[in-house]
């Protein structure tokens, strides 16, 4: 439905993008994760056709990106998206749906259906008068009153209280299993990381990163083990005492900061590793002094671990997040 | 065989094709227009609307009834003094029918008393130790003097009624100065043009004679004949209303009477029609710019929109509105469908410099300054000419002149039409053009100065050296109207003074508009910083430019050339009179020399601003010597 090869945008002396090629399938939700100044709105509006690119090819439900006629296929929600606030969410939607060449009574019912799913009343209120997340439902109706194959959405929940945010992102789930391509870009990892079939990540105008969550994960991440024994061994660390209720016949958990449990009154020492082999080490170091391995629980990294350390550190992304 | 279809067929279809998207942008133009009708109607409240409208009809209607009481005002000086006077003198009416002037029965002890302000005794007007008395002894004799020469004038003996005809001819500030420098000469250089222009003097004073027996007759036509019989480069007699205007709306009086022409109702009421447009452009240039904020405009941009489509759509609900005000104006004003073409494109040259300010602006604060700027520049440029409607044909470098002459009723031919509008509707459409060029997501939004959105707007229309001529010959509108605005500025000034201002102006202006686009792409790396393609492109601009400047040989519709200066400022655009051979010369001349000057030009733009500016400096120089040399081989 997406298909992008060697995009390039280069203002003036400064490249924007460089060589960005990826594709994205029907009924797809494709995340553009990055920092600040990434180049990903720069991406989303050469797609959309609002910019011009300086090289490469896209191409959007079968157009080219620069060409009119795919614009009849698109819906694009820009970050920000001031609406004409002395228009009702009615008038608005109709006027959109006229540029659009949709008919009357069809848009109607589509802005009439869509806004009942967003569960947005006061149709009949002025946009002006409207909260950030009510024009946000808005413009989201908006961007749909054209029945798109694509959406190309740009911080959909950007500035949105959680309850929006958590509804805005349920929304987008629907759109894609009702067979729409959404090209979803968030500075917030978790949202990406929780509707996104697949991801790219993107740094100084090119992808250092893509492909599904797991993959990256598995390409870019390190997976450690923590290794807890009855001694001490070389390297670990004394594990505090008196903690309840942990379950230690987990293997993996989340958190690796979980306390252990204690209880029967003997010491706890973890040992962080990285790799299988040195976990045979540790097991064989502890039985060599009298102890055992009482448990190994594995710690794998978020998006945002992966896109902080792919990105180059906190500073870059973390203001946003 | 297989092959393309034949040549008639693939004509058809593109013609099919393109008709089908002019359809289609009409059709989407209109779909905008109509919501920006919508969306603007809805602004207002119903109250507001209504106050608005109401307040418009009042000032309208007032405007006319002051007007239409031919300057006889509202009578504020009505009954200001009182005249003590019996009904049995000879000035009883005329002091009975004069406005400022109350009649009391006549009594020297009411005027001691002060309950009058003076008394007509016998031949005399007496009048108290007073400043009002005396002002009333004043204002008794200046009604007398009117009701006299009303008299005069509807007297069936002329000759009787004015035994001396005097004709009155305005001349040159070089010809004036030339027959006062000796006495004898000067007699004789008069007398020689009598003689010479014997039939003509004749006919000169028939159309005085006819003028004074009527009145009311020709106000303006026969300026353009009159002028036509000037070949000696003397300015015609204004004859408007048969030298009427002459003698403030008469055509007869004493020489104390005598006063420039001055078409003041009809100027006041042409300038009736700039007022609502001014107000038009403040929501138009709002409108455009609300676009522009926090990205608002940016969902019309990924609508299935091309930008001209959003740009005319938004614009033609203005147009219309002013077009359709400037109609009703004329309507009460007594103007005819020539005021409204003639406003027309003055109103379109407001929208778009409105629209290039709002396009240029970063803020309603900046737009309001430049939509001002602009509004001051185009007023003036259209009112001043206008005020010399009745002396000199370069008043037709307004349009506001053709408004001007409809309301005097006098007729104005196409070529005039041309004249005074055609660099409107050119301007304008170049204006749109380079706002249009703009109207675009990487430029719409970005925070510039406005002199970067205006290299801005130059690139966006830049692809190749072709693009480099084609801009230098857009150009020309505006360098006409800052040519004609130059020659109407100084021609009040002594020739000697004029002309090398004039022709060091002329440079600038032509030098300025060979090269600014040229340094816009420099600027915008758009194109190689070397010395060979600064003047290759050099080279095009100065090509374009002149193609495009031979476009202002529209001149030769009108009488400028006749004036001194407008034969100095376009000797160079049109075909001189200086034989086949001098005539190539003088042709290709401005060819070599914008050549010259662009390529000089175009190498300082290839390297850096400071550069750019200085060869400009060098370009102005070398062209204004040439100018001035020009001027004195034509001579």
């Amino acid at each position: 439905m997406i298909a992008v090869e060697d995009l390039r945008k280069e203002y003036g002396g400064f490249v924007a993008v460089e060589g960005s090629s990826f594709e994205v399938g029907d009924g797809e939700i494709f995340g553009v994760v990055g920092p600040n100044g990434a180049g990903k709105t720069t991406t989303l509006k050469m797609l959309a056709g609002l910019i011009e690119p300086t090289g490469g090819t896209a191409t959007v439900a079968g157009y080219d990106a620069d060409d009119p006629a795919m614009r009849s296929s698109l819906g694009f929600l820009p970050e920000e998206s001031p609406l004409y606030e002395d228009m009702t969410p009615r008038s608005y939607l109709r006027f959109f749906a006229d540029l659009y060449d949709v008919p009357r009574e069809e848009a109607t019912r589509r802005s009439e259906e869509t806004l009942d799913r967003l569960e947005l009343d006061h149709r009949e209120r002025r946009l002006g008068d409207m909260s950030k997340g009510m024009k946000r439902k808005v413009a989201i109706a908006r961007s749909l009153v054209n029945d798109p194959d694509v959406l190309i959405y740009d911080e959909p929940a950007s500035g949105l209280d959680p309850l929006t945010t958590n509804y805005v992102l349920e929304f987008t789930r629907e759109l894609a299993a009702a067979g729409k391509t959404v090209l979803f870009s968030a500075h917030n990892l978790y949202h990406v990381e929780s509707v996104c079939d697949r991801v790219i990540i993107m740094n100084r105008g090119e992808i250092v990163a893509r492909g599904t969550v797991p993959e990256i994960r598995e390409r870019h991440g390190e997976t450690t083990y923590h290794v807890f024994t009855t001694v001490p061994v070389e390297g670990s660390d004394r594990v505090d005492d008196g903690i309840n209720g942990v379950d230690t016949s987990e293997e993996r958990i989340d958190a690796p900061n979980e306390r252990v449990d204690t209880s029967d009154g003997t010491a706890r020492y973890r040992t962080v590793v990285a790799e299988m082999a040195a976990v045979e080490r540790v097991r064989s170091e502890a039985e060599s002094n009298g102890g055992a391995v009482v448990d190994i629980r594995t710690e794998e990294p978020s998006l945002e671990d992966l896109f902080l350390d792919i990105a180059g550190g906190p500073s870059t992304a973390r203001g946003e997040s | 065989m297989s092959g393309s279809p034949p040549l008639p067929e693939r004509l058809a279809d593109g013609l099919r094709d393109a008709f089908a998207r002019l359809v289609d942008w009409t059709r989407k133009t209109l779909r905008v227009a109509r919501w920006e009708t919508s969306r603007t109607a809805d602004v207002f409240d119903r109250k507001t609307a209504g106050a608005a409208l109401l307040a418009a009809t009042l000032v309208g209607l007032f405007s006319v009834a002051a007007l239409s009481t031919g300057g006889a005002g509202v009578a504020l000086d009505e009954n200001i003094y009182r005249v003590g006077i019996a009904p049995d003198s000879p000035y009883y009416d005329a002091v009975e029918e004069s406005q400022p002037l109350a009649v009391h029965p006549p009594d020297e002890s009411a005027l001691r008393d002060g309950e009058i302000d003076a008394l007509v005794s016998g031949n005399e007007i007496e009048h108290a130790d007073s400043d009002r008395s005396r002002a009333a002894a004043a204002a008794t004799r200046s009604a007398v003097q009117t009701y006299n020469d009303r008299r005069m004038l509807s007297e069936e003996n002329r000759t009787a009624a004015y035994p001396v005809v005097v004709e009155i001819r305005y001349a040159t500030r070089g010809d004036v100065s030339t027959r006062r420098g000796t006495s004898g000469e000067s007699e004789s250089a008069a007398s020689t043009d009598s003689t010479a222009d014997g039939a003509s003097s004749a006919s000169d004073s028939e159309s005085s004679s006819a003028g004074s027996s009527d009145q009311q007759s020709g106000d303006g036509a026969a300026v353009a004949d009159t002028g036509d019989d000037d070949s000696d480069g003397a300015l015609a007699v204004p004859d408007i209303g048969g030298g009427g205007a002459l003698f403030g709306g008469q055509s007869s009086g004493s020489p104390a009477d005598i006063a420039p022409p001055f078409p003041f109702g009809s100027l006041v009421l042409a300038f009736a029609f700039l007022v609502p447009v001014n107000f038009v452009i403040q929501s138009y240039g709002s409108t455009m710019l609300n676009e522009r904020i926090n990205r608002r405009g940016e969902l019309l941009l990924v609508a299935p929109l091309s930008p001209t489509s959003i740009v005319a759509g938004k614009t033609l609900p203005y147009a219309l509105a002013i077009l359709g005000v400037t109609t009703l104006i004329a309507v009460l004003v007594g103007g005819g469908p020539l005021s409204v073409a003639a406003v027309f494109p003055l109103a379109l040259a407001y929208l778009a410099a409105t629209f290039v300010g709002a396009m240029f602006a970063r803020s309603f604060k900046e737009l309001t300054f430049v939509t001002v700027a602009l509004s001051v520049f185009i007023t003036t440029y259209a009112f001043v000419p206008a005020i010399f409607t009745d002396v000199t044909p370069i008043a037709l470098i307004s349009p506001l002149t053709l408004v001007v002459r409809d309301l005097q009723g006098a007729a104005v031919s196409a070529g005039e039409y041309a004249f005074a509008t055609g660099s409107f509707y050119f301007g304008s459409g170049v204006l749109f053009l380079l706002g249009v060029g703009v109207y675009r997501e990487e430029d719409l939004f970005t925070q510039r100065a406005v002199p970067l959105k205006f290299l801005d707007a130059l690139d966006s229309r830049l692809s190749g050296k072709r693009s480099v001529a084609l801009l230098s010959a857009l150009f020309i509108p505006f360098v006409f109207v800052a040519e004609l605005l130059t020659v109407a500025v100084l021609f009040a000034l002594p020739i000697q003074l004029s002309l090398p201002l004039l022709l060091a102006s002329i440079a600038a202006v032509e030098e300025f508009a060979k090269s600014i686009h040229v340094y816009a792409g420099f600027a915008k790396n758009r194109f190689e910083r070397s010395v060979s393609t600064a003047v290759v492109l050099g080279t095009f601009s100065a090509v374009g430019f002149f193609v495009g400047e031979k476009a202002t040989a529209i001149i030769q519709l009108v009488d400028l050339p006749e004036l001194a200066l407008g034969e100095a400022a376009f000797a160079t655009s049109g075909i001189p009179e200086v034989g086949a051979t001098g005539a190539l010369g003088l042709l290709f001349a401005p060819l070599l020399l914008h050549v010259v000057t662009a390529s000089l030009t175009a190498i300082g733009a290839s390297k850096n601003r400071l550069l750019y500016a200085a060869s400009l400096v060098v370009a102005v120089a070398v062209h204004t010597f040439y100018n001035l040399a020009v001027v004195v081989a034509v001579a």
